[in-house]
C-alpha cells in the first residue's frame, strides 16, 4: 500500500465522519486484513497460548523501540505497544491473524539476524535500511508495513503517544478554522 | 376508553416530534420502541479516551460476523456498536444477485443518535418537480406550505449554518455557522470564481453553537468539537430524540415510553373504518399485546412501517392496511453517495485548525438548476472537508527512529476529501414486499426489498465524478485522485440502502388511487392513521432528509390534534 493511498484512505475516512456516506466505509477499514499463511502447519498457529513466544516478543518490542524510540517524550515500549500487540493477538485476533503474525515475525528474524541483541545505533542502522527498501518498493514486505501500522497506531492512541508526543484535547470546547501553526505545533491525535 | 389518545410507533428522529407536539397539545401519548430504553448514563461512550478504546478501535472478525452489514457503516466502532443491529437477528432479504445495505439501530432514539446531522430544507425546485417533469405523483403542497414548519422545528432543534440566499437551498433558523478552514476558504474562493452558479458554504449541522434559552431547560449545552457525536453526547450538544424531543414531551407527563415492544400489524375496525389500536410483541419474552388509541402514527422507519401495514391486511383491505392505491411498498428511494474525490491544497503551511468540527463544508446542487444537466434529472449536492493530515496519514510511511517521531508530530499537508450525494427518482419497481413464508425469531415476515440503481442515477453519478474533478482542478488542488467516470454503472455505484435515506413507500400525493397519503401526512383509507417517517416522501431531492421529517411530523401532529379536537378522528 502506497502512501498515497493511506493520505487517501484517511481523508476519506475524516470525511466519513461527517457525512451518511456508507458508501465510502470500504475505504476508511483501518483493519488489517490477515493473510492465511499456507506454509506452515495450523496446529503451530490455532492456539494463542504463550502468543508471543519470548523470542517473537523480544524481536517486536526491539522493532517497536527502535521505530518509536524515547527521545523527549516516551517511546513505544514505555507506552505499552508491545502489550497491545499481544492483546491484539490473543483477545482480538482470529486464528489468520496469529498466523500471520507468526509468519511475518519469523520472515522479519531471518532478514534482521541479531537485531534484538544489536546495540541502538545498530538496530538503527539495520532496521532504517530495511525499512526504506521495503518503502521504496525493493522489498516486498507487506507484513512489515501493517506490523509498523499497528505498531504506529498503538503509540499514538496510547496515554503517552497522545498527550505527550502529540496534542490531545478532549473537549476542546470550541472550534477554529484557522489558527497559527506556531500556536498548536503538533498534530492532533484525535 | 383507549389506552391512550395517540400511539406513535417508532421514538427516533419522526416519532420524537409527533411525541412531543401531541404531548405538548394534552394527549396522552404513547411511544412504542421495538428497542431498549437507551440510558445516556450508560450507554454514551463520549468520554472513552482513545487509549481506553478497546484493540485501537478496530473491527474485529467477530463484530462482522454478528454485524456483516452494519459494521461496514462509518459510525459503527467499538465505542458505537451498541446502537446497531446484530444482523442476524434481524433478517432481511434481497432477489438474488441484488445488494441492499439496510443499516439500523433498535433503541429509543433510533438512527437520531447515529445521524450525521446534516440538515437542509428541501426548495420550490424540489417539491415542483415531480408535476414538472412527469415523474412519479406530485407532491401535495409547496415550499410555502411547509415553510413555518422548517422554521419551528429549526428554532427548537438548533441547527448551525450560514444564510446564503440560495433558492435550490433555503436558509433558515441558524446559529452560526462552523468556520470553514484557511484550505476551505481557499477552495470556495476558487470554485466560484471559475463556476459562479456553484456555492461552497458551511455545511449546515443540527450542533447546538448558541444555544437558546429553551435548548439549556432542556439540559442541552454548546457543541464542544469533539466529532464523536455518533457515541451520544452528554452534552445533549447535537438533536436526537434522546436529548431533545423525548425530554420535551416527558416533561408535560403525557408520555409514555414502552421500550422492549414491537408493533406486529394495526388493528382495524371495519364499521368504523379506523385504526382501534396496534398489536405488540414484547422482544424480551415474546408476549402479545393489544394496545389501543384514538389516533396511531407510525414513525417505524420506512421500511418497518410499510412492514407493519402490509402485515396488516383485512378482508377488506387485501393488500395490506391502507394500500388501496397498491403503491405502500414501492418507489422506495435513497441518495446514493459517490463521485469520491481526494487532493492536496498546496499552501497555508503556518496555519492549523483547533478543535474537530463535527461538521464540513457543502456545495449545494447546481445541475439542472444553475447550469444545464444533459440527458438527465435532477442533481446532486456535496459534502466535503479539507484538514491537515493527522497521523493517521502520516505514520504509515517511510522512515524511522526520532526523524519518523518527529516527522508524525508535524502536521501533514491540507488533504481535501468530498463526496456527492445525488438524488435517487421515484421508481414503482423499487419496492418492499413481505417474504411470503420466512419469518425471524418473534414470527415476523422478513422483508424482501428490491431496489436498484437506474440509468438516471448512472447518469448522475457519472457527472458528478467529472464535476468533482473539475472543481479539484480549478481550486489548483494537486495529487487529485477520482473515479473514472467512464467505468461507472448501477451495479457497482454504492449499493441501495447505503445513503441511509431510506424513503417513499408510502408517498403523499393529490390523487387516493396514486398515493397513500394525503398532505396531511394522513392516510386516504383510514383517517386516525398518520406516517411521518420517510415514508412520505413523495421524492427525494438530493438534501439530507431528516430535517424534513422533523418538519412534516411537526406539521402533520399540529393538523392530527385540529382533527381530534374537532371529533373528526
Amino acid at each position: 500500500m502506497t502512501d498515497f493511498h493511506l493520505n487517501r484512505r484517511s481523508a476519506l475516512q475524516g470525511l466519513l465522519a461527517i457525512s451518511a456516506a456508507g458508501a465510502l466505509a470500504a475505504c476508511g477499514d483501518t483493519t488489517p486484513k490477515s493473510e492465511s499463511v499456507k506454509t506452515l502447519g495450523d496446529t503451530e498457529f490455532a492456539t494463542f497460548k504463550g502468543f508471543f513466544s519470548i523470542e517473537e516478543m523480544a524481536l517486536l518490542t526491539a522493532l517497536a523501540d527502535t521505530i518509536i524510540p524515547e527521545t523527549d517524550t516516551p517511546g513505544a515500549v514505555e507506552a505499552g505497544v508491545a502489550e497491545t500487540l499481544k492483546s491484539l493477538a490473543t483477545q482480538w485476533g482470529d486464528d489468520n491473524y496469529r498466523r500471520y503474525w507468526r509468519q511475518g515475525v519469523r520472515n522479519l528474524s531471518d532478514k534482521l539476524p541479531g537485531f534484538p541483541e544489536a546495540s541502538t545505533e545498530q538496530k538503527l542502522e539495520m532496521l532504517g535500511g530495511y525499512d526504506a527498501k521495503v518503502f521504496s518498493g525493493q522489498i516486498d514486505d507487506g507484513f512489515y508495513r501493517d506490523m509498523k501500522r499497528t505498531i504506529s497506531t498503538a503509540y499514538y492512541m496510547s496515554e503517552p503517544g497522545a498527550t505527550q508526543e502529540l496534542a490531545y484535547e478532549a473537549v476542546p470546547g470550541e472550534w477554529k478554522g484557522c489558527v497559527p501553526l506556531a500556536d498548536y505545533p503538533k498534530t492532533w491525535a484525535t | 376508553m383507549a389506552d391512550f389518545d395517540v400511539i406513535v410507533v417508532g421514538s427516533g428522529m419522526s416519532g420524537g416530534w409527533v411525541a412531543k407536539e401531541m404531548a405538548e397539545r394534552g394527549f396522552k401519548v404513547g411511544v412504542i420502541e421495538r428497542g431498549r430504553d437507551t440510558q445516556p448514563a450508560k450507554d454514551y461512550t463520549d468520554f472513552v479516551d482513545p487509549w481506553d478504546t478497546p484493540n485501537l478501535d478496530w473491527t474485529s472478525e467477530k463484530d462482522r460476523e454478528e454485524y456483516p452489514i452494519q459494521s461496514e457503516v462509518y459510525a459503527f466502532n467499538q465505542n458505537t456498536k451498541q446502537y446497531w443491529v446484530k444482523d442476524k437477528v434481524h433478517p432481511y432479504e434481497t432477489p438474488e444477485g441484488q445488494d441492499y445495505k439496510w443499516r439500523r439501530g433498535y433503541h429509543k432514539g433510533g438512527r437520531s443518535i447515529m445521524w450525521g446531522r446534516q440538515s437542509y430544507r428541501f426548495s420550490e425546485i424540489d417539491f415542483e418537480a415531480n408535476k414538472k417533469e412527469g415523474v412519479g405523483v406530485d407532491w401535495p403542497l409547496r415550499y410555502a406550505d411547509i415553510k413555518p414548519w422548517y422554521d419551528y422545528v429549526e428554532r427548537f432543534a438548533g441547527i448551525s449554518g450560514s444564510m446564503e440566499g440560495l433558492d435550490i437551498l433555503p436558509d433558515g433558523v441558524f446559529q452560526p455557522p462552523h468556520d470553514l478552514t484557511c484550505a476551505e476558504v481557499e477552495f470556495k474562493k476558487k470554485v466560484e470564481s471559475v463556476f459562479p452558479g456553484r456555492k461552497v458554504i458551511p455545511g449546515r449541522a443540527a450542533n447546538l453553537t448558541e444555544p437558546t434559552q429553551e435548548q439549556i431547560d432542556l439540559g442541552r449545552g454548546k457543541c464542544q468539537a469533539r466529532s464523536l457525536c455518533e457515541r451520544g453526547c452528554s452534552y445533549g450538544a447535537y438533536f436526537s430524540s434522546v436529548a431533545a424531543t423525548l425530554p420535551a414531551a416527558e416533561r408535560t407527563g403525557n408520555m409514555t415510553l414502552i421500550p422492549d415492544t414491537a408493533v406486529h400489524s394495526v388493528n382495524y375496525d371495519p364499521e368504523t373504518k379506523r385504526l382501534t389500536g396496534v398489536k405488540t410483541v414484547n422482544m424480551k419474552t415474546g408476549e402479545s399485546a393489544t394496545l389501543t388509541a384514538r389516533t396511531i402514527f407510525l414513525n417505524a422507519g420506512t421500511i418497518p412501517t410499510s412492514m407493519i401495514l402490509l402485515n396488516s391486511a383485512t378482508p377488506d383491505m387485501p393488500n395490506g392496511m391502507a394500500n388501496s392505491s397498491g403503491q405502500l411498498g414501492r418507489n422506495l428511494m435513497d441518495h446514493v453517495a459517490g463521485a469520491r474525490g481526494y487532493g492536496i491544497m498546496p499552501g497555508f503551511e503556518d496555519k492549523y485548525h483547533y478543535g474537530r468540527r463535527p461538521n464540513g463544508f457543502y456545495i449545494p446542487r447546481f445541475r439542472n438548476h444553475t447550469e444545464s444537466g444533459e440527458d438527465y434529472l435532477r442533481g446532486y449536492g456535496y459534502q466535503g472537508r479539507i484538514f491537515r493530515g493527522s497521523w493517521h496519514g502520516n505514520a504509515f510511511g517511510a522512515g524511522v527512529g526520532a526523524d519518523f517521531k518527529s516527522q508524525n508530530r508535524t502536521p501533514g499537508p491540507w488533504v481535501m476529501g468530498m463526496v456527492a450525494f445525488a438524488e435517487i427518482l421515484p421508481d414503482e419497481r423499487n419496492r418492499v414486499t413481505l417474504h411470503p413464508s420466512r419469518t425471524d425469531k418473534w414470527g415476523f415476515p422478513v422483508p424482501v426489498i428490491d431496489q436498484k440503481h437506474r440509468e438516471n442515477e448512472v447518469k448522475l453519478m457519472r457527472q458528478a465524478t467529472r464535476d468533482t474533478r473539475a472543481m479539484l482542478e480549478a481550486a489548483g488542488l494537486i495529487d487529485i485522485d477520482t473515479d473514472n467516470p467512464d467505468n461507472i454503472t448501477a451495479e457497482n455505484m454504492s449499493p441501495p440502502g447505503n445513503g441511509i435515506h431510506e424513503m417513499g413507500t408510502a408517498r403523499m400525493g393529490r390523487d387516493p388511487k396514486t398515493s397513500v397519503l394525503n398532505q396531511w401526512n394522513q392516510s386516504w383509507d383510514v383517517p386516525n392513521l398518520f406516517i411521518t417517517d420517510g415514508s412520505f416522501m413523495t421524492s427525494a431531492g438530493c438534501q439530507n432528509p431528516s430535517l424534513g421529517y422533523m418538519a412534516f411530523s411537526a406539521r402533520a401532529a399540529d393538523h392530527a390534534a385540529k382533527l381530534m379536537k374537532d371529533k373528526i378522528i
